[in-house]
This record gives C-alpha cells, structure tokens and sequence, in this order.
C-alpha cells in the first residue's frame, strides 16, 4: 500500500518538476506563471492593456500572413466558378437595376419626406456623415466554437471606439469590443454574448435580438402572445445609443418550426472580407 | 549525412509547427458549416499524443507560448489557454512515467481524464474571471468530438511517429 503511494507521489511529482531535454522549464513553473499572467490580464492594470495591445497588434498581422495559403484556395475556386456564371449573373444583375430604378423614384420624395418629419419631431440626434465611416479590412476570421468574433485592421489610430456599430453593405454585423492601436476585435450578432434592441413590423413592436452562438440569433422580450410571421424585416431601435435606428439585420423566418423566433441575417458573419465601422456619436436624447 | 539530420530535424518539428500553426492561423477545427454541432480542439490532441509518445518533440515553453497565442487570437484572457493545455501536458507526463507500454485504449481512456480536467479548468476560469458567456452544449459537443476524434488522430500521428520521427517510444 504505502510502496503504491510511493509511486504515485512520485510520477506525480517527476510530473510537475521533470525538466531535461526539450523540456527547458517545469510544468508546475509555467503553470504558475500562466496563472500569473491570467490574473494581470483579467484585473486589467494599464501597462499589462498597452503591453497586451502591442501584442496583439502584432500576432494578428503575423495571423493574417500565415492564414494566406488558406485563403488562396476558396478564393481561386470563387473566381474560377464566377467566371463560369458570368452571363447568368449579368442578366440577373440587370434585372436588379430595373428594379432600383423604380425604387429610385420613391426614394427621393421618401427622403424629402423623413427630412420633413425629422424638422417636426427635432429627432436630429445622429450624426450619420459619410466622413465618419471607417472602411476596414478582415484580418482574421477564426470561427471559435465559444466565440464568434472577427479582427479588423483598423485601431485606435483610425478613430474607433468600443462600442462602435460595424456593418457590411449597411447591413448590421456587429459591434466592437476591443480596440487596439491598429487593429480591433468586433463581436458579431450571432455571438452569445451579443444582444440588440431591435423594432419591426408595421406597429414598430420592440424586442432584443440575441445571438444563439448558431447562424440565425433569435428575438427575444416581445410582446406577451405576439404571433411572429414569416419574412418580416428587423431593425436596430437604437434604444441602447450605441447602434444607429433603422440599421436593417435580417429577416425573420419559419424555418425551424412554428412561430420560430428566429432571424436569418441579411450578411453571413462567416464570409465577412470587408467591413465598415461607423464612427458615430450619438447624442444623448433630450426630454 | 548531414542531410539525413536536416530532414530527421525538419520531421521531429513537424508536430510543434503545426501545434503554432493552429493558435496563429485562421485554420481551425469548428467545421460548423460542415455539421452544426462539429467542433474538436486538435491541439490538445496533439499536445497529449506527444508529450506521451515523444516529449522531445514538444518542449513545454512551447506550449506555453501557443497557448498565449491562441488566447490572443480567440480573445480570450491571456494564459487560460496555456493553462489548460500545461494540464493535458501534465496528465500525458504523469501517465508516461507510471505505463512502460500504452496500447490506444490506454492513451484513450487517460485521455479522457486529461481532457475533462484541461477543459473544466478553461470554463471555470472563462466562467468566473471574464465577462463571455459560453453555452454548456456546446462545451460538451467539442468534449464529446475531441474524444471521439482522438483514436483517429492517434493513428495518423502514429503512422507520422513510426515513419519519420523513429518509433520508439520515449
């Protein structure tokens, strides 16, 4: 009995200390130091969060140089079968043009009209000029299984904040939560930690859009016996101050089941390449 | 000769490349699009395999360091990565000095121990020290597949070991 508990203290212990060979440090030092490190990093003390982004700074560039073979190959292929389907889709593209010409019509008396109404309600709180908007690149794209977040190439330097509102095509995709010198981390919508005031249909019916951690976040918070129907378009209420009204997301859809509460967003946060970030200040609500 | 060392030197890194590969480069292993609940952590296979097979291959500084790597790229806290991959180090050293001889039951069922350890630790941490919030399910998915994935890889990296590392075990 005592000859077994012999054994075992000591491959427990040559375990923990065993150093020789490749093996430079002990197991049991780097554990305590990477609990050290742990512990600065989660107090958060300012030269560990200018140190730490340095550090990223760096490792998403070296990140995104040695994603590049990984990149090559979808995007070969992309161009190969585009090239294939060039004539389908420029018929389909023209026929998308007729359309916005039509549309084009109304907008500018809808336009003129929401100018309008604006002047009336004195609802001029949100600075949306074409000049605060930041064009950022994807840097790395790592689809975590408990994560869903991207890193773009734009930091600190370019003006962005955390909180800042990113989207693609004016389509919302996510906001930020850390920034750095020269690049920043955006949470995406379909993140489980991710969750949105949002209005739609025609009674303007509020609800909070939460991520799923799956492709389609889902609307939570509505209204006690509220019958969602199928198609009907979301948008940010920007009740939070952080998203501007009116950003559109997605769709809601039947897709899962009876009155599913789920939404198909209108970008795929997983084929994100270029993004933008809305530099904006919202300015608090008067009453 | 000296070209036979080159290559033996160039193989005996292979695993340790492809250990930093996986924590600095968009290649991972949350093949969502592929099935939606399908994801595995291959580091943690690759660190166990070889720590028990082959430790020279692996220096644990190294795996220090991809851990800090990794936390940086996923955004998690620093070092929670690099801890829970130094207790699957642990575990493979412990099981390597008590087994003259593992067979793939062995290394599998100890794997197992290591596994559910190393990743309790990164959710209590995760949990308890930092603001994300992570679904159970899915923690229990990416056990479930580590685990189910690993005899597979343990054959591949087998093969690799026999063939051009040399495969005596340490």
């Amino acid at each position: 009995m005592s000859v077994s508990r012999d054994d075992f203290s000591i491959a427990f212990r040559s375990a923990l200390l065993q150093r020789g060979g490749a093996q430079k440090f002990s197991i049991l030092s780097l554990i305590i130091l990477a609990i050290f490190i742990f512990f600065l990093d989660v107090y958060g003390f300012t030269a560990v969060k200018k140190t730490r982004n340095i550090i990223n700074d760096i490792i998403f560039r070296v990140s995104y140089i040695a994603s590049s073979p990984s990149r090559f190959i979808p995007n070969t292929n992309k161009s190969i079968s585009s090239h294939f389907f060039l004539k389908e889709e420029n018929k389909k593209l023209k026929q998308v043009i007729e359309n916005y010409k039509s549309l084009d019509l109304n907008l500018e008396y809808l336009t003129n009209e929401n100018k309008n109404l604006r002047k009336v309600l004195d609802a001029e709180n949100i600075d949306n000029n074409q000049k605060h908007i930041v064009l950022a690149k994807v840097l790395v794209d790592r689809n975590s299984p408990f994560l869903k977040s991207i890193i773009i190439n734009k930091g600190t330097r370019s003006g962005i904040k955390k909180g800042m509102p990113v989207t693609q095509d004016n389509y919302l995709v996510g906001r930020i939560v850390d920034t750095n010198y020269l690049s920043s981390r955006v949470l995406l919508i379909n993140d489980l930690n991710s969750r949105i005031p949002v209005t739609l249909d025609s009674d303007s019916t509020q609800a909070i859009l939460t991520g799923s951690g799956t492709a389609n976040p889902k609307l939570e918070y509505l209204p006690e016996e509220y019958e969602i129907e199928d198609e009907v378009t979301i948008f940010a209420s920007g009740k939070d101050g952080i998203f501007i009204p009116g950003t559109p997301i997605g769709k809601t859809t039947n897709s899962s089941g009876k009155n599913s509460n789920e939404v198909k967003l209108f970008v795929d946060p997983n084929q994100l390449s270029f993004v933008t970030v809305k530099l904006v200040r919202l300015n608090k609500e008067k009453f | 000769m000296a070209k036979l060392n080159l290559l033996n030197k160039i193989f005996n890194t292979g695993p340790l490349i492809l250990l930093y590969y996986l924590s600095i480069s968009e290649v991972d292993t949350n093949l969502e699009k592929v099935f939606e609940i399908f994801t595995f952590n291959l580091p943690i296979i690759i660190i166990y395999f070889w720590i028990l097979k082959r430790p020279s291959v692996m220096g644990t500084g190294h795996i220090f360091l991809a851990g800090l790597i990794n936390d940086v790229v996923m955004g998690y806290p620093l070092g929670i990565s690099s801890l829970s991959y130094l207790v699957v180090c642990f575990f493979s050293n412990y099981v390597r000095n008590k087994s003259v001889n593992t067979t793939i039951a062995s290394d599998w069922f100890t794997f197992l121990i290591a596994l559910i350890f190393a990743n309790l630790l990164f959710f209590i941490l995760l949990n308890n020290f930092s603001d994300i919030t992570i679904s159970y399910t899915k923690i229990g998915y990416n056990t479930f597949f580590t685990l189910f994935l690993f005899p597979i890889l343990w054959f591949f990296f087998n093969i690799y070991h026999v063939n051009f590392i040399g495969g005596r075990d340490a």
